[in-house]
């Protein structure tokens, strides 16, 4: 098998090899659902820390009984997943108000209506500021070290300087790592698929870190070897909301359009922004993120705009895909702004709505295959 | 040049000016204001409902609540929302948006509210304000600020974040509009607004009474709130509907002359469909509290500077709304439950308005937390702003169900 397939097989399923022989071994694995929650704490504190998906969810039957039918549907079918107990690996689950949909979707959690995978079972609630200032900073450092000793006491355990700061060490090497990835990407004929760097981007969230910078080793050595694609259409730019399967990458890049970028929770948005190493730990991890690439839940249209320019100059974008789920509130209007802002320097954009399951993709592929032509036709 | 743009709030201001009622002149105030404001070039402040507008007030800018703007437009003329949400929608805003929001950037975009020189928010009480707030910034150029509020209020030192927050936002405004605080004026508005709020507390008190003097929304307060906090004109217009209730409640007069249930309705309340609550009266049910009416706001001390703005900032957080949708589900289900007991609810009716996620994905946690209390509760999908989504028939529907069905428990 090689690295990426081993990616691959990590990303297809909830649960995989890794995490069984964490739990085997005795590991604790801690689930979080943002990219705001510093996984390097968690790391610290001896445990895995896991990115929520509803990866195999067939329905959201038992998750309705408590959401509307306008939540959001990953929502809707993670909520239906943990009452089926399909999360039972997990010890805890940390959130925050990422938005409106999972700060209730973590409530349902916490209120008993989950049968619980163990118990005692740790809940924590992150408050993240909307903005970056100094004061905001400084309110989530307190924050972070309100979330340390939550941890140390649920768990029996000490997070100790030295520990996190190896935990630093080791997600700043991971973030490295990527960047390499990235940069095959700016090739003209790029060795590696939006597909592929999606399954790698999702076993970064469910992997051991240092395991999963090994594997991402090996696979970037195994990509000087191989052959790039130049037959594609266009270069496209994949944005929006969560996205973790992969079968919608492979589906535009079926058609022609190679994702060669991405402005994505399970991507760029995870990875891109270092934590300073000679800082006070809890201080540089608060700055960090914070001031990370922002999602919507950030109050930052001009800062995401301006990355996302940046993007379409450093990867040679053709076309900007921006994709959203039905009722995603904060991608919604973020769509639309960003569609106002790129129409300004002509950059092509389509927007795609979708469900958390591809159900069926006709209309999908003939949205994707006019967007294609357009972008030829330029 | 005023008359011939935002002809529908001209012609509101036209005819609030003209009526001898307190209310209407307290609309009129705003609205003539904002006009002023056009004419002289005195800089003019988009601030969100959650942000009261005192500190505005004070430095002798022009505020402009957005979804009051809104609001008030569609009883001049009930098409405004419609066309500003189309606008919104045309511009790719998606429908399933809060449409208070998706008015506002729909008037901003067709140009039927006067543009700002700079732009408050509170980020509050949803992310659908966030999105909203920062579109109008971004079709406007105005610069924004953005209150940051912690998300357990009760937690560590959340309490003094958001003070500061607050604090900054009056540097904020001095910054981008060169005047200066004058904590004197800022006195004489907050010792105004600290009476209007004395006289609306008292107003809810009297609400709790059996049969209810009030059913429904009682919009003079809403728009005290949003529009001229501070100002002599809004409380003049509490003070007067104070009296009205009190005289009321002297006589016996009550809303319901039938009163057999007391309904909490536990949100914004339906904007468009005027005679809903009229026809709920009919059926023997009165409204006696409308969420959109919660203010519990405790009075300011204005003894300091520094007092002032504590005071100031904890009360915007008693504002309709964001007591509710800030922290955990828990929380919001302890106030309603609190609300149907201070004012003798026998059931509760939640208008799952589309943009508000923040209810519609706890209807489970809310239902399973009233059925333990035995408060019957309605959770119904509704747009409180745009009739075109659910019609007002289907609306009554499932309502006189309901209230039939909470009759019959009760014989």
């Amino acid at each position: 098998m090689t690295a990426l397939e081993d990616f691959g097989r990590v990303a297809a399923s909830l649960d995989n090899p890794y995490i069984e022989r964490w739990k085997h071994e005795g590991g604790k694995v801690v689930g979080y659902y943002c990219t705001y929650v510093p996984v390097e704490l968690i790391h610290a504190a001896g445990m895995l820390p896991f990115r929520m998906r509803a990866t195999g969810s067939k329905s959201t039957d038992l998750g309705d009984v408590y959401v509307s039918s306008s939540t959001c549907t990953f929502c809707r079918h993670s909520l239906d997943q943990a009452m089926r107990g399909a999360y039972g690996f997990l010890d805890g689950l940390v959130s925050l108000f990422s938005c409106d949909h999972i700060r209730r979707t973590y409530d349902v959690w916490k209120h008993g209506k989950v049968e619980l995978p163990c118990s005692p079972f740790y809940f924590e609630f992150l408050s993240v500021p909307v903005k970056a200032e100094p004061a905001n900073v400084r309110w989530l450092a307190g924050e972070l070290d309100r979330f340390k000793r939550s941890l140390e006491e649920h768990f029996n355990v000490t997070i100790t300087d030295e520990a996190l700061a190896r935990s630093i060490r080791l997600y700043n090497e991971r973030r490295l790592l990527l960047r390499r990835l990235y940069e095959f990407r700016k090739r003209d004929a790029p060795p590696v698929s939006g597909a592929e760097v999606l399954e790698v981007l999702i076993s970064a969230t469910a992997m051991p870190p240092e395991e999963f910078n090994q594997v991402l080793r090996q696979a970037l050595v195994e990509l000087e070897g191989r052959e790039g694609r130049s037959d594609y259409r266009a270069r496209l730019l994949l944005g929006g909301v969560d996205l973790d399967d992969p079968g919608y990458v492979r589906l535009i890049e079926d058609l022609g359009g190679l994702v060669v970028a991405d402005f994505l929770c399970f991507g760029i948005r995870d990875f891109w922004d270092m934590t300073d190493e000679d800082g006070e730990p809890l201080a540089a991890l608060a700055k960090r993120y914070v001031s990370n690439v922002s999602c919507p839940r950030m109050i930052d249209r001009p800062g995401r705009q301006q990355f996302l320019d940046d993007l379409v100059k450093d990867y040679r974008v053709d076309g900007v895909l921006l994709q959203r789920m039905k009722y995603c509130d904060l991608w919604g209007g973020e769509c639309a702004m960003t569609q106002w802002d790129l129409a300004k320097n002509g950059t092509p954009c389509m927007i795609l709505e979708r469900e958390y399951l591809m159900g069926p993709v006709g209309q999908m592929r003939t949205r994707v295959q006019a967007f294609l032509e357009t972008i030829e036709g330029c | 040049m005023v008359g011939e743009k935002y002809q529908v709030h001209r012609q509101m201001y036209e005819a609030m000016r003209g009526r001898d009622s307190p209310s209407a002149r307290m609309v009129a105030g705003w609205l003539g204001g904002v006009f002023d404001a056009i004419e002289s070039g005195r800089p003019i402040v988009y601030h969100s409902f959650a942000l009261f507008s005192e500190v505005i007030v004070a430095m002798d800018l022009q505020p402009l609540c957005c979804e009051a703007w809104d609001m008030i437009a569609s009883s001049v003329d009930p098409m405004h929302p419609a066309r500003s949400i189309d606008t919104a929608h045309e511009a790719g805003i998606p429908p399933e948006m809060c449409s208070y929001d998706k008015a506002i950037i729909g008037s901003v975009l067709q140009e039927t509210v006067p543009p700002p020189a700079m732009i408050a928010l509170s980020a509050t009480p949803c992310q659908n304000v966030y999105i909203t707030y920062q579109a109008v910034a971004q079709l406007t150029g105005a610069p924004l600020h953005v209150s940051d509020i912690p998300y357990d209020l009760d937690e560590r030192g959340a309490m003094e974040y958001w003070i500061g927050q607050y604090r900054d936002l009056i540097s904020f405004l001095e910054e981008h509009s060169g005047r200066k605080m004058d904590y004197d004026r800022l006195r004489e508005v907050v010792e105004e607004s600290n009476r209007c709020v004395e006289y609306w507390l008292e107003l809810l008190e009297l609400q709790k009474l059996r049969p209810a003097p009030r059913s429904g929304p009682l919009w003079t307060g809403t728009y005290a709130g949003m529009t001229a906090f501070g100002l002599p004109s809004s409380t003049a217009a509490v003070k007067a509907l104070l009296d009205r209730v009190k005289q009321d409640v002297a006589e016996g007069k009550t809303a319901v002359p039938d009163e057999r249930i007391r309904v909490v309705w536990f949100h914004f309340p339906v904007g468009w469909d005027t005679g809903l609550i009229d026809w709920m009266g009919e059926l023997g049910a009165a409204v006696p509290y409308v969420e959109m009416d919660g203010y519990h706001a405790e009075p300011v001390d204005t003894s300091s500077p520094e007092s002032m703005i504590r005071g100031m900032a904890r009360r915007a957080l008693e504002v309709p709304m964001v007591k509710i949708a800030q922290g955990e589900t828990g929380q919001y289900i302890e106030d309603l439950l609190y609300v149907v007991e201070q004012w003798h609810g026998d059931c509760a009716i939640i208008a799952g308005h589309p943009g508000c996620k923040w209810i519609s994905s706890a209807y489970g946690l809310i239902r399973d937390a009233c059925r333990e209390r035995n408060v019957p509760v309605l959770l119904y999908d509704v747009d409180l702003v745009d009739f075109r989504v659910v019609s007002a028939e289907e609306s009554r529907t499932r309502i006189g169900e309901f209230l039939q069905m909470v009759l019959e428990q009760r014989n």
